[in-house]
């Protein structure tokens, strides 16, 4: 007998919709998705595809408008599960008056980080990201590049089973990018699951096994890299499914159209 | 989550808030302010004026400026006249005591107490941390926050601790910096006025609960300053109106009852809402303020009619600014970033 496996994040029809938002602006819509454990997936689309709204959902800084979303095999509302993510935002705004050091251990104990595992972790995490020459002095000096890896060590502190990057590499040097690939394959290495979002291919193309595309809030391919590359306009719209999304009124699907334009842009051939 | 994972995240937000205040300089403009009262109580100096009653006895005793026969008559009849002298900047000021020195500096803590911390000091406090709650939520910094498992309502009453303790730890150095330094130079140490600190950290907690409240929807400093203003003024109008309304027929023989209608709605708004003039009385009747100045006709009937509570006035305020603090907390809980 097969023993089902664990997914680390799973969205069952979950669907988005602002506060603010025009009626039926859907930020996003009838999402189904699964990452099971030990994948490196890569979450692409254009702007305003829906990608950061994913991210939200799943570490519960929103809460879904349709559907159901779990972390770890628990509904995302059990927040204990988030001492096992990992979380680097795509433009953290840090204290400018803390140091790189204060602030680790800051970030730490709020993950639940052992003061004594926290001692071991914080001089090797700042080595890692190449900050171990700067622990005392205030975030305010340091450049975006910086505070980007400083952003990384704080979602490596509590050791996670998920790493969500959310356009990791924004603001980073060509060293910085690199330093992001090796974080990711080490992760990898240890068993993690990352989930990388990105609007640029390049990265997603070196380091993730398995892409998903959203396009005006849906996914509109789920698969591997591979097959997308050949043609991506040969990529059909996934049918949207029958849930709980499905008893409020959405907008029509993106067309084919509207899709090849976009991963034409993901990809560099524009649709015609 | 366990109860020392609860304790260390408030001390971690604590700790926060006392950088956040060190940042933007509060830390310095408060303690500043406080150095400067401390240093002008080290500046007093009580010569003479020795204390002509008993602590519970009304006093009994003719002002030395009184001319004229009283102040022959006086001696004869028992009355003592005080002799001393207030001394202020070290001696540069001056005054002759027209009490005895135990008042004097009852004096003096009175206008430190209800005047310096209880109205200045409690606006400054809340303008100068009206921007820590926004600053805490605002998008770029939250988010990473809201990504640990640290349950939001605790991360949203951590930091509300974190203000509470800073405006505690604030009037702390004011209250025992002043009250040693005016015991140090005049004999007396009336550990009444220590009484300021508790009530004014729970005047402070009441309106900085709905700067709270603001911010947890708006997170704008504007909109948490302005807001918790007019409700320190809603509060104050409703307080003192219904003081007014219970003591008018009493004031006033001529002038109409109020109808049952109007007694009704006023009294449910004074018991829903925060009672900031009852608090500040209860402030100045722990220094026994009754000595020196002339309490308002309103407080004076509504004490002898018994309508005044102080207990029940402390309490329903601390009811509403925990009221006020769950509801922040409840939406919180419950937004989107």
């Amino acid at each position: 007998m097969l023993l089902p496996t664990l997914a680390v994040a799973e969205f069952r029809g979950a669907g988005k919709v602002y506060r603010n938002a025009k009626p039926g602006a859907w930020a996003l819509r009838d999402v189904n998705l699964k990452i099971e454990a030990g994948e490196v997936v890569g979450l692409l689309g254009p702007n305003r595809a829906g990608k950061t709204t994913l991210v939200k959902m799943l570490l519960t800084l929103c809460r879904p408008s349709a559907g159901e979303v779990f972390r770890f095999d628990r509904p995302v509302e059990v927040r204990r599960t988030l001492a096992r993510v990992g979380y680097v935002h795509e433009a953290p705004a840090f204290p400018r008056d803390l140091t790189a050091e204060g602030l680790l251990r800051y970030y730490g104990a709020l993950s639940l980080v052992s003061t004594t595992d926290l001692r071991r972790r914080v001089p090797a995490l700042l080595e890692r990201v190449g900050l171990a020459d700067r622990p005392r002095e205030p975030i305010g000096r340091f450049s975006k590049g910086m505070i980007q890896r400083l952003g990384l060590a704080q979602a490596l502190l509590n050791e996670p089973d998920l790493l969500v990057l959310d356009e990791p590499t924004e603001g980073l040097d060509l060293s910085g990018r690199q330093l992001v690939r090796e974080i990711v394959s080490e992760q990898r290495q240890r068993g993690a699951t990352v989930l990388l979002v990105s609007h640029a291919h390049a990265e997603v193309d070196q380091l993730c096994d398995r892409v998903v595309v959203l396009v005006e809030g849906r996914v509109v391919y789920d698969g591997s890299l591979e097959n997308l590359k050949q043609d991506p306009a040969a990529v059909e719209p996934l049918a949207p499914s029958h849930s709980a999304s499905n008893l409020i009124p959405m907008p029509a699907f993106p067309s084919v159209s509207k899709l090849e334009q976009a991963l034409g842009q993901l990809y560099g051939r524009p649709a015609e | 989550m366990s109860v020392t994972g609860a304790l260390r995240t408030v001390l971690w937000l604590t700790r926060d808030t006392f950088r956040q205040s060190l940042e933007s300089r509060v830390f310095w403009m408060m303690l500043g302010l406080s150095s400067l009262a401390i240093l002008l109580c080290l500046s007093i100096r009580v010569e003479g004026g020795a204390a002509l009653h008993r602590p519970d006895e009304r006093p009994d005793f003719l002002p030395r400026t009184v001319r004229g026969k009283d102040r022959e008559y006086a001696p004869r009849d028992g009355v003592e006249i005080p002799n001393g002298t207030l001394s202020v900047a070290f001696g540069a000021f001056r005054v002759p005591l027209d009490r005895d020195a135990l008042d004097a500096v009852r004096f003096i803590q009175l206008v430190l107490a209800a005047g310096a911390a209880d109205t200045a000091g409690l606006l400054l406090a809340l303008v100068w941390t009206a921007g820590f709650l926004p600053a805490f939520l605002a998008p770029g910094a939250v988010t990473v926050l809201l990504a640990k498992p640290v349950p939001r309502p605790l991360l949203f009453f951590g930091k509300c601790v974190g203000v509470l303790t800073f405006v505690a730890f604030q009037a702390l150095v004011f209250f025992v910096g002043t009250w040693a330094a005016l015991g140090a130079r005049t004999g007396v140490w009336d550990s009444a006025y220590l009484w300021g600190v508790p009530l004014l950290v729970l005047q402070f907690a009441v309106f900085f609960s709905v700067s709270a409240l603001i911010a947890a929807d708006r997170r704008r400093t504007v909109a948490c300053l302005f807001g918790s203003l007019l409700f320190w003024l809603l509060c104050w109008g409703m307080n003192y109106g219904r003081h007014a309304v219970v003591a008018m027929p009493e004031l006033n023989r001529d002038l109409p009852r109020p109808s049952p209608w109007l007694r009704g709605a006023v009294e449910a708004g004074y018991w829903i809402l925060p009672k900031p003039a009852d608090l500040s009385l209860i402030l100045s009747r722990s220094i026994d303020s009754r000595r020196v100045f002339a309490t308002a006709d309103e407080f004076e009937v509504v004490q002898r009619l018994g309508q005044f509570h102080p207990a029940l006035s402390v309490a329903t305020s601390l009811l509403a600014a925990c009221l006020l603090l769950g509801i922040a907390a409840h939406h919180f809980k419950r937004a989107d970033y």
